[in-house]
């Protein structure tokens, strides 16, 4: 990139880091990460039958966590990085440095990406370990593949608030932004098999596996969704139980496909964050 | 006399000089200490008067919010050296002006230029010269002074170990490990009076660095903001207490409404409004009241009365006809004094003729 001075966005990173690794919601969602891993071995392996289950099975109890919590957090430190900093007046002395707006948002992105990288590390690290000592740890690949599952689906996250408080002229509108953005990914799903419900799929449909293939496919509109898919495929899960029902994953959502998809979730709102930022008027 | 803002060969530190023609001046850098010789040409040429070099131009500025026109073509240039006061009305265009000059929002035309680049073509060129303090400062609340400190000496690409003297010359020492978050208001302003000197650059721009300070402090930056011009630093200076504009300003630009309706020296704005001296005159047993024998004079301006002092403004060659009416009057006076007309006779006349 011309013009682009590395050492900015390392500063960047390392403040965005050491003043957030002690934001207090982070300390505490990162808490309840770990109890609920625990809680959520204990009952995956207690349904399979030991007193911890087997990875595989414990690793699915940990995806709703997953793709409830870690999403929140990203939310949690991304939202007001760019509003609330320019509301309370800190972004003012930052950006009157010589430093281009890209390092500066490139700067928090891995500065705050690094908070939810040590979050995922501290919350799953420390519970796939216990799983892994008491289930023997057969799924290794797969509980790696997941932990590396999350931390895209928390970047994913990272990447849309930022772009909600790029484009938020005030703090407040950020936070509904990323209340709105948590609940789409928390619902999706639900509105997807009431869609398929209302345009004439019956329960019976469902429990032959008749299931239309634009229901796979609408798991490329929800990240949380995308990420339970890969996860799922990580571990070489085709067939799951939802609503009581035995679904199986289709072979074109292949683990290319969902991480394609992964990566454009990704990067899309990351350009659109730049480039609402570069027009702000700070 | 001549004013010259040299660079140090070594140091590359802007050093502000007086001379006359023709002399030869030996300097020492404040920075590095490196000793140097001077020579003012003998005859004063345009090239080397103050009044030929500008750290911030400012052309045909406009900026507007919606229908809003918060800066309405706006020039004026700040001479490198000199401290220039930018002064109007809450909502006048003052900050929305500064932020223009820093890029940190963009202007609808215009040109600035800090330091000769040019803010949008060479914006970190342009930044590069220039420290700021905004009107509203505010940092990272889970760090401390030091940490942040240490974050912007990094981000200017200075050595780090400047922080602590800095935090210690603006007498936050005492509070180094406390969290900002924790600050007083006057704690975050002094913050930011450490940070602005971080990279020592050429320019200064400061947007009211003495707002929720307290008297000690306000004067702690006053003489900061001193020695930093006496260094050659040049500083744009925005301030609502036009007390401490004119204490310390070369030059001040009044705007209001976003447009500029005055640029000049102090001195000249009152000569140029033909703004009067006032008499201030004690007299014993006043009680506030205007005596009768000076109402009708001719040549007053104005007349006023408080406790045992009356202030009248008017013409100098009037000025003996009150006091001789006053004691014809039997009055007792006890003092007379002449106060010359400050910006803020100057200011509320610009701005009251421009409403």
């Amino acid at each position: 990139m011309v013009g682009f001075n590395p050492r900015s966005t390392y500063t960047i990173a390392k403040k965005e880091f050491m003043d957030n690794i002690r934001n207090k919601w982070i300390i505490v969602l990162t808490i309840i990460f770990v109890i609920l891993i625990i809680i959520f071995s204990y009952v995956a392996g207690a349904g399979a039958g030991d007193v911890f289950g087997n990875m595989q099975a414990s690793a699915m109890g940990l995806l709703v966590i997953s793709s409830i919590l870690i999403p929140l957090i990203a939310i949690i430190l991304g939202f007001s990085t760019i509003s609330g900093e320019a509301e309370s007046g800190a972004l003012y002395v930052v950006l009157s440095y010589p430093v281009r707006r890209i390092e500066v948002l490139l700067g928090k992105l891995i500065g705050l990406g690094s908070v939810i990288i040590v979050s995922i590390f501290i919350g799953f690290g420390f519970g796939g370990v216990v799983i892994a000592t008491t289930t023997g740890g057969e799924s290794w690949a797969g509980f790696i593949g997941f932990i590396l599952l999350s931390i895209f689906l928390g970047w994913i996250f990272l990447s849309l608030s930022i772009c909600v408080s790029s484009y938020c002229k005030r703090r407040i509108t950020s936070i509904g932004g990323g209340i709105v953005l948590w609940f789409w990914g928390m619902i999706y799903g639900t509105v997807m098999f009431a869609i398929m419900y209302a345009t004439g799929y019956t329960f019976e449909d469902i429990a032959i596996g008749n299931i239309p293939d634009w229901f796979f496919n609408s798991v490329v509109f929800s990240p949380p969704d995308l990420h339970q898919t890969a996860v799922m495929r990580a571990f070489g899960i085709v067939t799951f139980e939802q609503m009581g029902y035995s679904i199986s994953i289709p072979d074109f959502l292949n683990i290319g496909m969902l991480l394609t998809a992964h990566i454009v979730w990704f990067i899309i709102p990351l350009t659109l964050a730049y480039f609402f930022f570069k027009r702000r008027d700070i | 006399m001549i004013t010259k803002t040299v660079g140090c060969p070594k140091c590359k530190n802007h050093i502000k000089i007086q001379g006359n023609p023709g002399e030869t001046i030996i300097l020492s850098c404040p920075k590095c200490e490196t000793k140097g010789k001077y020579t003012f040409p003998a005859e004063r040429s345009v090239s080397e008067t103050s009044s030929d070099s500008f750290s911030i131009e400012i052309e045909g500025l406009t900026k507007k919010f919606k229908d809003l026109t918060a800066v309405d073509n706006l020039t004026f240039k700040v001479r490198t050296g000199e401290i220039f006061g930018l002064l109007g009305p809450n909502g006048a265009g003052k900050t929305t002006t500064i932020k223009a000059i820093l890029g940190l929002i963009h202007k609808n035309s215009g040109n600035i230029k800090i330091n000769g680049f040019d803010i949008i073509e060479e914006g970190i060129k342009a930044r590069a010269s220039v420290g700021y303090l905004p009107e509203r400062v505010a940092f990272y609340p889970n760090l401390n002074p030091l940490q942040t400190m240490n974050f912007f000496c990094e981000l200017w690409g200075v050595d780090k170990s400047i922080a602590k003297p800095l935090i210690k010359e603006v007498g936050l020492e005492d509070a180094i490990n406390r969290k900002v978050g924790n600050f007083s208001k006057g704690m975050v302003q002094l913050l930011g009076v450490a940070q602005v000197m971080i990279g020592k650059p050429p320019v200064y721009i400061l947007d009211e660095p003495m707002g929720g300070l307290d008297a000690r402090w306000v004067k702690t930056i006053r003489e900061k903001i001193k020695m930093l011009n006496k260094e050659g630093a040049t500083i744009l200076f925005s301030s609502h207490i036009l007390s401490e504009v004119e204490n310390i300003c070369d030059r001040v630009a009044i705007i209001n409404k976003g447009k500029l309706i005055a640029e000049d020296t102090v001195e000249n704005l009152n000569k140029y409004l033909k703004i009067k001296p006032r008499l201030e005159i004690t007299i014993k047993d006043l009680d506030g009241k205007i005596p009768n024998v000076i109402k009708d004079l001719k040549g007053i301006e104005a007349v006023d009365a408080k406790d045992n002092k009356l202030f009248v403004t008017c013409e100098s060659s009037v000025r003996s006809q009150v006091i001789t009416k006053l004691e014809e009057a039997g009055l007792k006076i006890d003092n007379i004094k002449t106060i010359e007309p400050s910006l803020e006779d100057a200011f509320v006349r610009l701005i009251e003729r421009d409403a």
